[in-house]
């Protein structure tokens, strides 16, 4: 299950956050965020691996920890994407369509221009949009 | 997705727009009114370059980006390449040409003031207003893939507008 989403901007500043568990749990998604954050800095300046996944936009599971697991993606604007799931086994195949989707429904965003950007996204068919994505995600996964 | 509107409408609001800026807006302050007008060009490259590097995998130089501005991003917005890409490595600037460049086909220079000299300044006056936005356009691209540089741009051999060669100067700051 999708714990929460979040976007950053490539001045590392959030431009949108959500959580879809029902505790209240926003700090910590902050610090969630925040850890991978820096994770992203180091896989993008320090690649350990050939040149090939330098440049590509899927960055993979950042860290595990005991409880969830966070994936990342980096758009070539620097924009972040991260997801925080709590799921045991997620295909590789199913977080990167996720992914796909979700850098749509941002690229639809910011071509509004009313939205400031780096500023928050404060659109309501973005959030519409991402809470559709997330759930048609939860039935794919579970069905 | 999207609905499409026809490229007249297009030029129309383009040049409605220049000349609002121009002469309604700011019409004693035209420094000014170029500096708007690049904005909005800005503002307008900044959000397209998000929707089409969307699949691209990540840029890994300064190249890379001018050649995807070349090339893609060309032809998403006029149809066609760019003709030319000239650089000067040390001093960090790029050229670009264009040999026909799709928003000047459509754009009228007053026949009656073409044997007046005073107002073949005024000519030029017109079309480099119209220039700012695609320079505008570059530089809001560039700057959202990070890299930041000033742009202009130069525009020969109009009034004949069927081969009106554009060149963008692309100046790198280090």
């Amino acid at each position: 299950m999708i714990a929460s989403v979040a976007v950053v901007g490539h001045q590392n500043n959030p431009l949108y956050l959500q959580s879809f568990t029902n505790a209240n749990d926003a700090l910590k998604l902050h610090h969630i965020v925040h850890c991978s954050l820096d994770v992203i800095d180091e896989r993008v300046n320090n690649p350990k691996r050939s040149v090939s996944t330098l440049n590509e936009s899927y960055l993979g599971l950042l860290y595990p920890t005991e409880s969830y697991k966070v994936y990342g993606y980096l758009s070539n604007t620097k924009a972040k994407f991260l997801v925080v799931t709590t799921d045991l086994d997620v295909k590789d195949a199913d977080i990167r369509s996720f992914f796909r989707r979700f850098h749509a429904a941002y690229v639809d965003a910011v071509s509004n221009p009313f939205h400031v950007p780096e500023k928050k996204i404060v659109s309501r068919t973005f959030a519409q949009r991402v809470s559709g994505i997330v759930k048609a995600f939860a039935a794919g996964t579970n069905g | 997705m999207g609905r499409e509107v026809a490229e007249s409408c297009f030029d129309g609001l383009i040049i409605e727009m220049v000349s609002a800026y121009g002469r309604r807006f700011y019409a004693t302050k035209p420094d000014l009114a170029s500096r708007r007008i690049e904005a909005i060009g800005f503002q307008v490259g900044h959000q397209l370059i998000e929707r089409y590097t969307v699949e691209r995998p990540r840029f890994s130089d300064h190249l890379e980006a001018i050649k995807f501005i070349c090339k893609e991003f060309w032809s998403e917005l006029f149809k066609k390449q760019i003709d030319n890409l000239k650089t000067n490595h040390r001093v960090g600037t790029f050229v670009l040409q264009d040999n026909k460049f799709r928003w000047f086909t459509r754009v009228l220079i007053d026949p009656s003031s073409e044997d007046n000299e005073a107002s073949q300044g005024s000519s030029s006056e017109a079309t480099s207003m119209l220039l700012h936005f695609p320079c505008g356009i570059i530089r809001g691209a560039l700057s959202n893939v990070g890299i930041s540089c000033a742009v202009s741009a130069d525009a020969s051999n109009l009034p004949s507008c069927e081969s009106c060669i554009l060149f963008f100067a692309l100046k790198f700051s280090i």
